[in-house]
């Protein structure tokens, strides 16, 4: 980084404020200071107040509130759930929050074009649970009982079925959005196929909130396979999983799911959930889905490949209710880590790096060497799979030096996903907390998705300050009350 | 800067523990009335947080956020970090109260107790005191009940139950849900006077008060329908109802007490089938009742209840059957609002010992 970045505010007056009620009306809008405070969080680890909380219904609302920021100069930042890991909801130059939970309508469920239209504020699990009845869904992530469809195309967010499935976007056919200048426009179609120029509906996945305010989402759906099994499988090392992990793909074998714990979130699921996972280095959870002839014969092959592989344990399910519980245990893994001790908060860094998929074993075994060399806890776990790899810290928040050794360790794990030509995010994003090291992995695109930014939002009105123009580490705002060197950054 | 908040600070690690994954968000009955993160557990772990470093002034928006809470401990269940977020709203609420920040209607409701020994002010409560094996504590609510309680003490007779009555006083379970921590300690020496035990066992008809008795008494406390289920036999079974039957299991009891199975068997033993509501046993659904938002948000307290009512209904149920006094009047109100708005017949709602009673008298 080098240079000190200076975040100039862009704050909401006054005026502004009541220039919004009459737009949306009074009881939309709020400015009580345990309003302003609550949505100054998110689920990553940053903070900042915002000037307002406004909750419209209409894009013509919302079209209207970016035009009035455009001419008062202040930010705003959109928001879903809450749910993002990496600081993406956090207003860290002031400004409003706009949140879109209520605008929350499925608006159609059309089988026969093989697709579906919502609003941004539609909970994923929400969708799902309507699509079931088209026998249809859309694969989430681990956080999709709270994540809004919204947040996950803002994202392109993905989960533990993104090696058969793929993630948000390759579900993304047409959005509207009211773009940051304030002009509602509709990108890309109700087609499964177009070829028809730019695809800014791509493009705009992923984007953060920085290019635009999404307000409607056209959305492909995939089949509900025919039949699910799982298959676990238990290695004395962490290395074992990851080689099995990289073997079964290369067979090729496809799984739905192909997750990979360590031996401390092994640990921490049992405790959360009891579901009694046999204690071990490294940890399996293989689904297959699909025509139950195909399922039997990947899960047979999977099985040869866990045994050769040297696994001393292996289960296999096909009972809903029990593959319901496994996956319920590792979807709430990462909340999970937070009670294993008590003394320590579950801190998101590191948290979803992704390698080339023969590059699991090395990932893994780097990350636990990291671990061991800066004496703290960075359990490994994730969608092996497709090459995406959770970490999470778990520290002292009070504790300053906690922190500074996990930011060496963290830099030293990003190094390594580096090296490897792997990412520092497969599925959350970058925002705050990754925006260092994303830095150094995109230098030479950099100036060019800034290009984009500055040319669609001349006035940084949308998300300021986010991906590439976070040019600090992730040690500012944060949420916890640590003091470094007599300064406290909660209060920066 | 008011004075510091030494009491939630104990629960700052709490705070911590809450990774605010948001997975409490969409099983909050406030939240999912609401809408806005304020009111959602999550919101009020990041307000209590708020409150131990200074950072929040306990102002009217606050305090009605935290007092809005309604405590079915559901956000408990769900959340993966196992956060205690209703504990949290407990402290921060004995906090508030002790900052003379309780309120208003809650004020009345803690005068009453402390100036009658009841939460309604009854001064011409009846209490059918009588000797018996096992001390049977009736609780407010039912006390206020006077045919339905002798009924219900019929029912126990029936069934061999010997049951010890005394001039009882109010548990102090209200007292500790609205955070009057003070008033509380006193009522818990008066109820050990008017409620005193050996070591007989202790029956209770509410859910709330079996769960605070147990706290009080460091011991278990019945509840009725545990000791029903025990003796209920099918001969003494004279009028089976045959009825399809949705049951709404009250917070204390399923997630507090973690008594589900009781009430089903007894239902079936009864004669009826049960239809299960979308969230039933350890997740059910608040009936708008709880935490003792009933006094004084009258509003979100109907919404809830109706939200609950309405997932009663779409099972298609002939009635809703329940086990707590306070369920019971919520569902009945959401019942006739339900009913309006569909243009129908409220559906039935009965406590389930007035269910009983008429099968086996």
């Amino acid at each position: 980084m080098g240079v000190v970045m200076k975040i100039i505010e862009k704050r909401a007056g006054p005026e502004s404020i009541s220039a919004i009620r009459e737009i949306v009306g009074a009881e939309h809008v709020r400015t009580s200071k345990a309003d302003l405070y609550v949505y100054g969080f998110d689920a990553g680890m940053h903070r900042n107040i915002p000037d307002a909380v406004v909750r419209p219904e209409t894009p013509e609302q919302i079209s209207q509130i970016v035009k009035l920021a455009n001419e008062r100069d202040f930010a705003i930042v959109p928001r879903g759930a809450g749910t993002a890991l990496c600081g993406h909801s956090i207003p860290i130059a002031g400004g409003i929050v706009l949140d879109l939970q209520g605008m929350n309508q499925i608006k159609e469920i059309n089988p026969g074009d093989l697709l579906c239209v919502v609003e941004p504020g539609v909970v994923c699990d929400n969708l799902n649970e309507a699509l079931k009845n088209y026998r249809f869904f859309i694969p989430g992530p681990a956080s999709s009982e709270a994540a809004t469809i919204g947040g996950m195309v803002a994202t392109n967010a993905s989960g533990d079925k993104a090696l058969k499935y793929g993630a948000t976007r390759d579900y993304v056919l047409g959005m509207q959005v009211v773009m940051p200048t304030g002009e509602i426009v509709r990108y890309g179609t109700r087609t499964l196929k177009n070829a028809s120029g730019y695809q800014m509906e791509k493009l705009l996945v992923g984007m953060e909130g920085t290019l635009g305010i999404i307000t409607e989402i056209t959305l492909k759906l995939a089949p509900l396979p025919e039949k699910t099994a799982v298959c676990t499988a238990a290695f004395r090392e962490l290395v074992e999983a990851g080689q099995t992990v990289a073997d079964i793909i290369a067979v090729p074998i496809f799984p739905a799911q192909l997750e990979l714990m360590s031996d401390i979130c092994v640990k921490a699921v049992n405790k959360a959930t009891g579901l009694g996972l046999p204690e071990c280095g490294g940890f399996l959870l293989i689904a297959c889905d699909g025509h139950p002839e195909a399922v039997k014969d990947e899960i047979r092959k999977v099985r040869e490949i866990c045994e050769k592989n040297g696994a001393f344990f292996m289960d296999y399910t096909e009972d809903p209710e029990r593959i319901e519980n496994l996956w319920k245990g590792r979807k709430q893994l990462l909340a999970s880590l937070s009670i294993l001790k008590p003394e320590f908060a579950t801190i998101m860094l590191a948290d979803d790096m992704a390698v080339p998929i023969s590059k699991v074993p090395e990932a893994v075994k780097g990350f636990l060497e990291i671990q061991d060399k800066y004496d703290i806890y960075i359990p490994p776990y994730g969608h092996a799979g497709d090459g995406n790899l959770h970490t999470k810290v778990l520290l002292d928040p009070e504790n300053p030096d906690h922190w500074l050794q996990a930011e060496k360790a963290v830099r030293e794990i990003y190094d390594l996903v580096l090296a490897l030509g792997g990412t520092v995010t497969g599925e959350h994003g970058i925002a705050i907390s990754k925006a260092e090291y994303f830095h150094k992995e995109r230098a030479d695109s950099i100036p060019f998705m800034r290009a984009i930014k500055r040319t669609l939002d001349p006035k940084n009105i949308l998300n300021p300050y986010k991906i590439f123009d976070w040019e600090k580490s992730f040690l500012h705002n944060l949420r916890y009350p640590v003091k470094f060197a007599g300064k406290n950054e909660v209060a920066e | 800067m008011s004075a510091k908040f030494t009491d939630l600070e104990k629960l700052k690690r709490e705070t911590f523990n809450c990774t605010m994954c948001g997975f409490c968000k969409n099983v909050c009955p406030v939240f999912l009335d609401v809408g806005w993160d304020t009111g959602s557990p999550r919101g009020r772990i990041t307000m209590a947080y708020g409150l131990i470093t200074g950072e929040l002034e306990p102002d009217d928006d606050l305090v009605n956020r935290i007092f809005q809470c309604t405590q079915c401990r559901d956000c408990w269940r769900r959340c993966p970090g196992k956060t205690k977020c209703p504990d949290v709203v407990l402290a921060a609420r004995r906090e508030l109260v002790k900052r003379g920040r309780a309120v208003e209607a809650q004020k009345s409701v803690a005068k009453n107790i402390r100036e009658t020994g009841n939460i309604f002010a009854d001064l011409e409560v009846e209490f059918p005191e009588q000797e018996g094996d096992i001390s049977l504590f009736i609780g407010c609510q039912h006390l206020s009940r006077t045919n339905s309680t002798k009924k219900n003490i019929r029912l126990l007779k029936t069934l061999g139950v010997s049951p010890r009555i005394v001039r009882e006083v109010c548990c102090g379970f209200p007292l500790e849900v609205m955070g009057f921590e003070a008033e509380r300690e006193e009522q818990t020496e008066r109820l050990k006077k008017a409620f005193p035990v050996n070591s007989e066992p202790i029956l209770t008809f509410c859910p709330g008060c079996k769960v605070h008795l147990e706290k009080i008494y460091g011991r278990e406390v019945r509840h009725v329908l545990q000791e029903i289920n025990d003796r209920l036999t099918p001969e003494k079974i004279i009028k089976p109802l045959n009825a399809k039957v949705t049951y709404h299991d009250p917070c204390d009891l399923s997630r507090g007490a973690k008594i589900v199975r009781e009430p089903r068997e007894i239902l079936k033993k009864i004669g009826c089938e049960i239809i299960e509501m979308k969230h039933a046993k350890d997740t059910s659904r608040c009936c708008g009742g709880g935490g003792g938002i009933l006094t004084w948000d009258v509003e979100i307290s109907d919404r809830m209840g109706q939200a609950r009512m309405e997932e009663a209904v779409a099972t298609g149920a002939e009635m809703v059957v329940t086990a707590c006094p306070t369920c019971e009047q919520s569902l009945k109100k959401a019942a006739r609002a339900v009913a309006d708005k569909n243009i129908s017949k409220p559906v039935p709602v009965y406590h389930i010992l007035d269910l009983l009673f008429r099968a086996i008298r």
